[in-house]
């Protein structure tokens, strides 16, 4: 009986060792062999470092990555517990509270991932509509940030909105709690275009990864960056602003505010501006051998880049990767994978860049990139680099003549000439990654530039997360008239939501006369309820009456 | 074990293995709750007896009880990288002083625990095979292995009973031992060493003194957490854990696939077996014959030390490792991958996250066919996806609703794949009594945590309207009365269940399920509840179902606490704290880290006050609640809690319930989607109330030949041969129930098959084509799933603001003097106010008066 089980096994075995051996035949030849890699650090870039590595899965990349701040992914890699960390900022020597910020002796290269802009978000109403065009200048961006300007009724912030003005509503910055390489980047733009309103504040200059809250103030922190977004989109939130990566206001369409470029235009961080101002960041390139400023940027002229598209604060976000041969994590299974990763995330991925609310590398830092990860190859001469080059990359936004160009910075659409300072403002929606632009259509301000698909969708390549409004919003559409309907017509036409015209405060929610319609709907449900049955019973009188009679 | 036995249990592992693929094929199929999964023989089991003996002064022996100890395991081959296999066992010697966290090195401080680890090798081994020994069983750090510089009275391993002379020594392990350059602290006189080095795959033999004497993948607090464990044993001398496997694709260094044959140990630990004595005993005689500090079933959350002779540490020592079960278990080929060079451009499918798991065992049938294309499935909420699809930037979205089309093109909705959501839940029972194996939910208890309406602490007493309510559902008597037995001890996060922050077609359902409950639909209208629990009154009357569930709190609490002053926050919201992905809730609820921001502490570093995270729940103690994925459960092995769908009867999700949910369903017009009427849901009682259906929507006008045809192949591809259950590429995983041409789901294949045609040939059904007089479908008033979004205004409309054809150029902010602007004030007037409801009245008067006189005045009609 044994025997007999055991042959029967055997067989079982053998068969299916035969069919799994056949069908595994074609892939035995190609496959690189992987292993699993894990990462820590930035928020600010995880939205779209965890698509891809779902993307990666197919291809037999396993790929660990968690957020928890860029200071946390920059403090394991130099402790040794992570394959590559992800930070917007280099290692800084000694950070502001003159700990070492280093990687401890771990070599290392930078190699630049993805670009974004820093957004802010908010949540302003007036009434009880959602404000969704905002517009402030660096200036008052800073004022805010550094408890300045702490009301939204505030001189500037109405001039920055051409006359507009805003409730009279303290104002809540929303800061980062933890290590955070967004508050990096705030603080670095901050530093360089505001000094003097921003090293006061500060107490010294340059930027910090943990924001200076100061006691007393308004300013609210928060760990991480779905928090900084939870916190102002709820319902307490209103008053509120904070820095996140554009990412996060996308995926939730959520408004940011648009702000002044050195061109006179306010804008937002659509991957297009943010690839325009990109073309003016500085990339260290001086020492190809000194991994510490090898490909850092430098963002003074994106900062101050005159081009009217461009957004200001836009940045690379960095991997950092280990480059030792004898680094004590590294194997060559995975020193293939973190190539094969990053080769798949600098072509193929940046494609998903604009959908995700990044903005794709231009070829000559994918270029950069290939060189770093070229070093992965130096480490350990059995991982395979062949033909993973940007010849082969697959990434359609790249300009084949010329390198250095970014092609989506050319086709960038120019910002409507109602974002311009002391103009309009728009009242089309921002956070849904849809360029405002007069380009397209008809010289309409909202989007349009797409496919001519009539009702108003968007670009071809953007992606809008709905353009949803409150159902009450006034100049909500009718899905089957198209006609305008709800709240008072004429002040906002385009459908999307309020903007600062004061003459929405008065249409948006009248507390007065809340008890009027609340008396009369309440008169109105007890008509519904009674009459009927007055009828009824009126009726069945009469019946009984008339059997009766 | 002999050979003879061995063989049987492999033929006999084989054979269940097979068997239940058998079954898996069948139509009544598994899910981890399902019963008749559980009754199925394990694939592995064995039985042995274990007993401690301790030689006393005079030579002969003193006997500890004996322990029968069964161990048995759910799956043993053809497994998968960090698939998880259920363990569990039965008559192990109880255990004390339980660890908040067993994993790795935070599990060493407890007694009596059960070591489970992962090996390379076998017993016995056959050709090509290796032998299992200790240097061959990974752990994550040097400390669960070796022991380095101990004073004599934590040497107890030289008095082991069954070692050889030479492990006795003071320092053993390696011969020779490492030079001081390589292990520094290993030798010193008057102290012990013993070391257990690592020996790689590769035949590599790491030293284990210290850290950086570990390989590459051994790492402690890294993003990948260690597997191996020391389980606790309940009062009852039965425990059970999911252990989770590991190729050589997560550990290179370990090793173990489909050509290198591994193993699980599994050490219930009795305690040193000790020799004989010296006269007087010295520290380590009498510390090999220690029995634990700790009473059974205690707990040890503040990590105090434990007697090392029934500690996990000594696993390897030759009394305890000889008590060892071994799971021999067999690893599955790779699978077939993509390759990263393809040229092929990726095409992006662009939606809901239900359909992750699935879409990863997909992808690979795709690129591997030169006459496919290359699929990529890109999570997002429907309603972004659906958009990207309408204005070109997506081929298809992969919705489970019909959505607002903004767009003029039709767009067919192809059924594609069946999952759903669930109540994810890690509860452990009190007193270390295990974990909780049911855990039933009504529609008004999700109401009561989706409205923030219990008060997470006394911090949330003083919000307003509803001091009364309960803290967390742990208190609720509701759930008590549902769940007995359990915890009642509060914690924050029994206030919340983790949740999506976006947009998503799942709370619409999930919040449909609750609505259609009118016990829930009272209580959010503001009834209170039997036991006078009522909703947050900032909650009262919300408007559901909704495709997002609003943070509408505004309570912040008063309090003394500095950083609390210095950080005011929603205390509610920071119970809450959605998060953008369901695969955060999965990843919280797998590490039992729940997600509540609450944290407030002074960071010594920046002297600044900051909020935060709060820890990782202690075993135990675990009490966390999760939306999360069907798909994401069975990968996971997360424990699903059943929903309440007729009254009374509580539902599973398994691939029964889910059926029986699809034959509610109701075929939408054409091309559009099914729907699940909750009601319905309502009057059964096997249906599974989070049962979805995942569609793929692609324009079926306009969109681009290739594209057409590469949705359309898609569709006909996953309702096929996407829908074979299994885990291998382009099989169907766990969590998704088999799309079929007949039965239950052939409404839905039928439905696809349309849709597949329609998309591929750009030609959609006449009547979907939008018609003015009557215009597309039914506008968006038929299906209950229509999302409150409008479109966007048609492009060309009027814009908002005169613009000023541009007349200064460049520099800017001085030419516009700011418009000079009055006080915002609300206008209204009490008079039109009052006269409003007076003149209805007046006119309501008027006509009752008319119509008293009509029927009671005037006599009635004679007859």
């Amino acid at each position: 009986m044994n025997r007999l089980l055991s042959v029967l096994a055997r067989c079982a075995t053998a068969t299916t060792l035969a069919v799994a051996g056949v069908a595994s035949v074609p892939a035995a030849a190609q496959a690189a062999t992987y292993a699993q890699i894990e990462g820590t650090g930035s928020t600010w870039s995880e939205v779209i470092v965890q698509q891809w590595i779902a993307d990666v899965d197919a291809a037999g990349m396993k790929v660990v990555y968690t957020g928890g701040g860029s200071t946390k992914g920059r403090k394991d890699f130099a402790q040794d517990t992570n394959d590559f960390a992800i930070s917007e900022i280099p290692f800084q020597g000694t950070d502001e509270q003159g700990n070492a910020d280093t990687s401890n002796g771990r070599s290392f290269a930078y190699l630049p991932i993805v670009a974004g802009g820093t957004a802010f978000t908010y949540q302003l109403k007036v009434g009880n509509e959602l404000v969704r065009n905002l517009r402030l200048s660096g200036e008052t961006l800073t004022k805010i940030f550094t408890n300045q300007i702490t009301n939204w009724n505030d001189p500037a912030i109405t001039k920055d909105n051409n006359g507009r003005a805003f409730p009279n509503l303290p104002i809540t910055p929303v800061v980062r709690s933890d290590g955070s390489g967004t508050t990096a980047q705030l603080t670095t733009w901050m530093d360089k275009e505001y000094p003097s309103i921003w090293r006061p504040y500060f107490g010294k200059s340059g930027l910090t990864s943990y924001y200076p809250k100061k006691s007393g103030s308004r300013t609210v922190s928060q760990a991480g960056s779905d928090q900084v977004m939870n916190f102002i989109s709820s319902t307490y939130g209103n008053g509120t602003i904070g820095y996140v990566e554009y990412s996060y206001p996308v995926n939730k369409n959520y408004p940011v505010v648009k702000v002044l470029n050195k061109g006179g235009y306010y804008v937002e961080p659509t991957q297009y501006n943010v690839a325009v101002a990109l073309t003016k960041a500085r990339i260290n390139t001086s020492n190809p051998n000194d991994p510490s400023t090898y490909l850092t940027q430098i963002l003074d002229d994106v900062y101050r880049n005159p081009d009217p598209r461009a957004y200001p604060i836009s940045s690379y976000s960095y991997m950092v990767i280990p480059t030792a041969s004898d680094d004590p994590r590294m194997t060559t299974a995975k020193r293939q994978t973190l190539a094969d990763f990053m080769y798949y995330s600098l072509c193929a991925g940046q494609t998903k860049a604009g959908p995700y609310g990044y903005s794709p590398l231009p070829l000559n830092l994918v270029q950069a990139g290939f060189d770093q990860i070229a070093k992965l190859g130096k480490a350990d001469k059995d991982v395979d680099l062949t033909n993973r080059d940007v010849r082969s990359c697959n990434n359609p936004t790249f300009d084949g003549k010329n390198l250095s160009n970014n092609k989506l910075a050319q086709i960038a659409p120019q910002p409507a000439a109602c974002d311009k300072a002391g103009a309009g403002p728009c009242g089309t929606s921002t956070g849904t990654g849809d360029p405002s632009t007069d380009e397209g259509d008809g010289g309409a301000t909202d989007e349009g530039d797409g496919d001519g698909g009539g009702g108003g969708g968007g670009g071809g390549t953007d992606v809008d997360t709905g353009g949803e409004v409150t159902t009450d919003a006034p100049g909500s559409v009718d899905p089957v008239t198209g006609e305008v309907v709800g709240g008072d017509t004429g002040a906002v036409s385009d459908g999307a939501a309020v903007y600062a015209d004061p003459s929405t405060v008065l249409v948006a929610d009248r507390a007065g006369d809340t008890r009027a319609f609340a008396w009369l709907s309440g008169l109105l449900l007890v008509t519904l309820v009674v009459l009927p049955g007055l009828y009824v019973s009126a009726l069945r009188r009469r019946g009984s009456a008339g059997a009766r009679s | 074990m002999s050979g003879r036995v061995r063989r049987r249990a492999l033929a006999a592992a084989v054979l269940l293995s097979l068997g239940s693929g058998l079954v898996l094929a069948g139509p009544s199929s598994t899910g981890a709750t399902e019963p008749s999964a559980r009754a199925s023989a394990p694939a592995y089991s064995e039985t042995k007896t274990l007993q401690r003996v301790v030689t006393k002064a005079d030579g002969s022996l003193q006997e500890f009880p004996a322990y029968t100890v069964t161990v048995t395991a759910d799956q043993t081959t053809d497994l998968r990288g960090r698939q998880r296999i259920r363990i569990a066992w039965k008559g192990a010697q109880p255990s004390g002083g339980r660890a908040s966290n067993p994993f790795g090195e935070s599990g060493l401080a407890q007694e009596y625990p059960v070591v489970i680890m992962q090996c390379r090798g076998v017993e016995e081994p056959g050709k090509g095979e290796k032998q299992l020994r200790p240097e061959t069983c990974w752990t994550a750090s040097f400390a669960q292995r070796s022991q380095i510089t101990r004073s004599d009275g934590e040497a107890a391993w030289r008095h082991d009973l069954d070692a050889d002379e030479a492990d006795k020594g003071r320092v053993s392990g390696l011969d020779p031992l490492p030079g001081a350059d390589v292990c520094p602290t290993a030798d010193i006189a008057g102290y012990s060493t013993r070391l257990t080095p690592f020996v790689a795959a590769s035949g590599k033999v790491f030293p284990a003194c210290q850290a950086d004497q570990m390989p590459p993948e051994a790492a402690v607090g890294a993003a990948f957490p260690a597997a191996e464990l020391a389980a606790f044993t309940d009062l009852d001398g039965r425990g059970e854990v999911q252990f989770e496997v590991r190729s050589d694709v997560e550990n290179e260094s370990l090793g173990c696939n489909h050509e290198t044959a591994c193993s699980i140990v599994v050490i219930p630990i009795v305690g040193l077996s000790c020799d004989q004595p010296s006269s007087p005993p010295t520290a380590s005689d009498n510390a090999c014959r220690r029995t634990g500090r700790f009473v059974p079933g205690s707990g040890n959350f503040a990590s105090e030390g434990v007697d090392q002779a029934v500690s996990p540490t000594l696993w390897w020592a030759a009394s305890q490792w000889k008590n060892r079960f071994t799971i021999p278990i067999t690893f599955g080929l790779p699978p077939d991958t993509c390759d990263i060079l393809d040229p092929r451009a990726p095409t992006g499918f662009y939606g809901t996250e239900l359909l992750a798991q699935a879409a990863l065992q997909w992808s690979p049938a795709y690129c591997l066919r030169k006459d496919r294309f290359k699929f990529q499935h890109n999570q997002m909420s429907d309603e972004a996806g659906f958009t990207l699809m309408e204005n070109g930037g997506g081929a298809a979205a992969l919705v489970s609703s019909e959505q607002t089309q903004v767009g003029l093109d039709p767009v067919g909705y192809a059924p594609t794949a069946i999952t759903g959501f669930a109540i994810g839940y890690v509860v452990d029972k009190p007193d270390n009594a295990g974990e909780l194996a049911t855990l039933r939910i009504t529609p008004r208890l999700v109401a009561k945590l989706l409205t923030q309406s219990y008060l997470g602490s006394d911090l949330g007493r003083g919000h307003p309207g509803m001091e009364g309510n309960p803290l967390s559902i742990m208190q609720d008597p509701e759930f008590v009365r549902l769940n007995p037995g359990l915890s009642q001890i509060n914690q924050e996060v029994g206030a919340t269940l983790l949740s999506l922050s976006n947009q998503s077609d799942i709370i619409r359902q999930l919040t449909d399920w609750v609505m259609q409950d009118r016990a829930a639909r009272d209580f959010v209208s503001g009834e209170a509840d039997q036991w006078g629990m009522v909703v947050n009154p900032n909650y009262e009357g919300l408007a559901l179902p909704a495709s997002e569930i609003p943070l509408l709190d505004d309570f912040v609490p008063e309090t003394g606490n500095t950083c609390r002053q210095e950080n005011p926050a929603v205390y509610f919201n920071q119970i809450a704290a959605p998060v953008t992905t369901l695969r955060k809730i999965s990843e919280a609820l797998l590490d039992a880290h729940p997600n509540v921001q609450t944290r407030c502490e002074l960071d010594a570093d920046t002297g600044l006050y900051k909020v935060g995270r709060i820890g990782r729940q202690s075993y135990g103690a675990r009490f966390m609640l999760g939306l999360v994925s069907l798909g994401d459960v069975e990968r996971y092995g997360l424990k699903a809690a059943a929903l309440q769908a007729a009254p009374g009867k509580f539902v599973e999700p398994t691939e029964s319930s889910m059926a029986a949910a699809v034959s509610l369903m109701e075929p939408g017009d054409e091309t559009l989607p099914f729907t699940l009427d909750q009601a319905a849901v309502r009057t059964s009682s096997k249906a599974y109330p989070g049962t979805m259906v995942v569609y793929t929507a692609a324009r079926m006008q306009n969109l681009d030949e290739a594209d057409a045809a590469k949705v359309a192949q898609f569709i006909r591809v996953a309702t096929s041969e996407g829908q074979r259950p299994g885990p291998g590429n382009g099989q169907l995983p766990a969590g998704y129930l088999p799309l079929r041409r007949t039965g239950v789901t052939a409404g839905l294949y039928a439905a696809a098959q349309d849709v597949a045609t329609a998309i591929g040939t750009q030609t959609p059904p006449a009547s979907t084509l939008p018609d003015p007089v009557d215009p597309t479908t039914d506008g968006g008033s038929g299906g209950t799933d229509v999302p409150t979004t409008v479109p966007d205004a048609p492009a060309g409309e009027e814009p908002p603001v005169a613009e000023e054809p541009s007349e200064a150029p460049a520099p800017v902010e001085e030419d516009t003097a700011p418009v000079a602007m009055p006080a915002t004030t609300a206008i209204s007037s009490r008079t039109a106010g009052l006269l409003l409801p007076l003149l209805f009245l007046g006119g309501l008067l008027g006509s009752l008066a008319v119509a008293g006189t009509r029927f009671l005045v005037r006599p009635p009609r004679q007859g």
